[in-house]
């Protein structure tokens, strides 16, 4: 019963902020410049390919994770038909909107290292190649230095190999991209004509769209995650890379509505109410779904305690590690569940502001978790725990190290600029959604 | 039992009635959600307390027109959620990690047993069952705590007999204000209800 959808302005004024966010752009392409440069700097300083290598890509499944998570927000929305969400929409899908040239950053230097590691060279020489991350690539070598990792990967050599390898990249981002350009244009698109038929059409295809994209999450966190460490397996790992997507996008998702308001745009349009909502989506997947997922990944193997499984955990849980994985849970999980769990920190833009800030940069320390951490080559010979343990204790392990945050940092700048560019070019809401006025007169009872 | 006030009698009403039945309050019945709205914003200002509205599904905005503050339900789900984690870890740990004895009604004495050869602590083992104590006691908490706020179940209320209350479940939307409001006043109350634009105002009796 609330009037409030009586006097929300529904006017450019209200609705757009071209030439604000236009500026905040012009201001993230230099950062991006800047730290980006920096990292590459510092990683060609550093000089080890392996690490550059995990670096880049915590960086980049970083971002990919954020347009994944508003990507899922979108078709979510869709496929239950949701009323209450029309007014926070739109920041979804800019942000889903940057998987259309997402592949760049990734694919191009995949085929190069595919096409180095396919050419020709001479017996005991090294080339770069996808084996720079993936060990798997180059079975020669394991077979010289891992011989009973060997055994194992050569049977997966049937999905593990380069070829099929980079072809499944490119179908992952070419349904990605697709799937964004139908959700972002088709919405864009009814801002103008308006009309239900968008509607409809998009409801339509939010169902088959949904299994492509649990398909395509599942086998690329393998593909590009799991397989960095190839005889290990789980069957929890993509809904756990899943879960990551939830927490980047859902917290993005929030910050972008709140800072889209400080502009002074989508007054009356965005209430307390919707922000409440972002707050119970962070809540509910980035913490509650997170701590689930991991910990049900945890405990069959822990239980199990089969040597192959546990070496993954055993990487996470030596050292400097150990302390690593125990923040992880704390600043993931424990402390954030403490502060978010009451309403009035999610009506509260500041502190909804704030827990979306602090979960978007663990979901870059959970990538970094899930991505780096490896048992050194020259330890895999122990025969016992203590004794990996012993022996790993002095092994140096450089957390959040400069490169690691200019890195990651300067990937975000560059996402939030494209981003900012999206949004300067349409309107923060989708104006002419037929359920626009029931999502504005949304309340929580 | 129950007293019909015509419009034009509701400034005496009753005053034949010689039942010894007491007053419970009078009854209003409105047409509409908004006018219910109205009412409930109007009767809160003059400051009565012992009332209540009726509808037939939950309308948004009623509470904060009704000044109905926020209930604490929440968190005393929480306490028991907290509780019951405590208790998930402190009965697993005691009668799987430990062999002190302590009280309860019997002695009772902790049983380390070592399974696939974990420590006797083994904190990730305790989980699911903390998970699900956790679960069980918020949720129990919370339904039964919600009924108890509510003071339910009242398995009689002396609206129920008023014969034009069952359409409070129907397409009718009532306010009842209680007799024993320090406010009240049969005829000053009546007019009041009259003049928000009730379509009829009627006694109830207890």
């Amino acid at each position: 019963m609330s009037h409030s959808h009586d006097h929300a302005d529904l006017g450019p004024s209200n609705t757009r902020a071209d030439a604000a966010i236009a500026r905040i752009g012009g201001r993230l392409l230099p950062a991006a410049v800047v730290l980006l440069a920096a990292a590459a700097w510092l990683a060609w300083k550093g000089g080890n390919a392996n690490q550059t290598a995990k670096l880049y890509l915590v960086s980049f499944t970083f971002i990919l994770a954020i347009s994944l998570g508003g990507l899922f927000f979108t078709m979510i929305q869709f496929l239950t038909r949701a009323g209450w969400s029309v007014a926070v929409r739109r920041p979804a899908e800019a942000l889903a909107s940057n998987l259309r040239w997402l592949w760049i950053p990734f694919m191009l230097p995949l085929l190069w290292l595919w096409w180095k590691g396919g050419q020709h060279h001479e017996p005991g020489t090294h080339a770069l190649g996808l084996d720079v991350l993936w060990p798997w690539a180059n079975l020669e070598h394991m077979q010289q230095h891992e011989p009973a990792e060997y055994e194992n990967v050569l049977k997966k050599a049937g999905w593990l190999n380069p070829n099929f390898f980079v072809l499944r990249a490119a179908i992952y981002f070419a349904v990605w991209a697709v799937l964004a350009t139908v959700f972002f244009k088709g919405s864009t698109a009814q801002d103008s004509a308006g009309g239900t038929a968008t509607t409809e059409r998009l409801q339509k295809l939010s169902g088959p769209s949904i299994i492509l994209f649990g398909l395509t999450v599942t086998f690329a966190a393998f593909d590009w995650m799991m397989s960095l460490t190839p005889t290990w397996f789980s069957t929890m790992f993509g809904v756990y890379f899943f879960t990551v997507c939830c927490t980047a996008g859902f917290s993005a998702m929030a910050l972008v509505t709140i800072r889209l308001q400080s502009l002074g745009a989508l007054k009356g349009i965005v209430t307390r109410e919707h922000l409440q909502d972002l707050g119970k989506y962070i809540f509910a997947f980035g913490i509650v779904f997170w701590a689930y997922i991991g910990f049900s990944q945890y405990m069959l193997i822990w239980y199990g305690n089969i040597p192959e499984e546990t070496t993954w955990f055993m990487a996470r849980q030596m050292g400097d590690w150990t302390v690593f994985s125990w923040l992880l849970i704390a600043g993931h999980f424990v402390v954030p569940f403490v502060f978010m769990i009451s309403r009035w920190m999610k009506r509260w833009n500041v502190t909804l502001a704030l827990s979306a800030a602090w979960m978007l940069f663990m979901s870059a320390v959970d990538l970094y978790w899930l991505i780096v951490p490896v048992i050194p080559a020259g330890l895999v010979d122990a025969t016992t725990y203590a004794e990996l343990a012993e022996k790993h204790k002095d092994a140096p392990v450089g957390f959040f190290t400069l490169a690691t945050l200019c890195s990651i940092g300067g990937m975000l700048c560059l996402f939030a600029w494209r981003t900012a560019r999206t949004l300067s070019r349409n309107h923060l809401v989708p104006v002419r959604d037929p359920r626009l006025g029931e999502s504005i007169a949304f309340q929580n009872i | 039992m129950t007293t019909f006030a015509t419009p034009s009698s509701t400034t005496a009403p009753a005053s034949t009635e010689t039942s010894v039945a007491q007053t419970w309050g009078l009854v209003a019945r409105f047409a509409n959600p908004a006018e219910l709205m109205h009412a409930a914003e109007a009767v809160r200002k003059s400051g009565y307390r012992y009332w209540d509205c009726h509808s037939p599904f939950p309308i948004h905005g009623i509470d904060h027109a009704m000044g109905i503050s926020r209930t604490i339900l929440p968190v005393v789900v929480f306490g028991a959620g907290a509780a019951g984690c405590t208790a998930g870890f402190l009965l697993q740990s005691f009668t799987n990690s430990f062999d002190f004895s302590i009280w309860a009604l019997v002695w009772v004495t902790g049983y380390p047993f070592l399974i696939s050869g974990k420590p006797l602590l083994s904190f990730p083992a305790f989980v699911p069952v903390m998970f699900e104590l956790t679960i069980l006691l918020s949720a129990l908490t919370a339904a039964f705590g919600m009924l108890a706020f509510n003071q339910l179940p009242e398995l009689y209320h002396p609206l129920l007999k008023h014969p034009g209350f069952g359409r409070a479940t129907d397409d009718r939307f009532f306010i009842s204000i209680e007799a024993r409001d320090p406010q009240f006043l049969r005829s000053k109350t009546g007019e009041f209800l009259k003049s928000l634009g009730a379509s009829s105002v009627e006694v109830v009796e207890s």
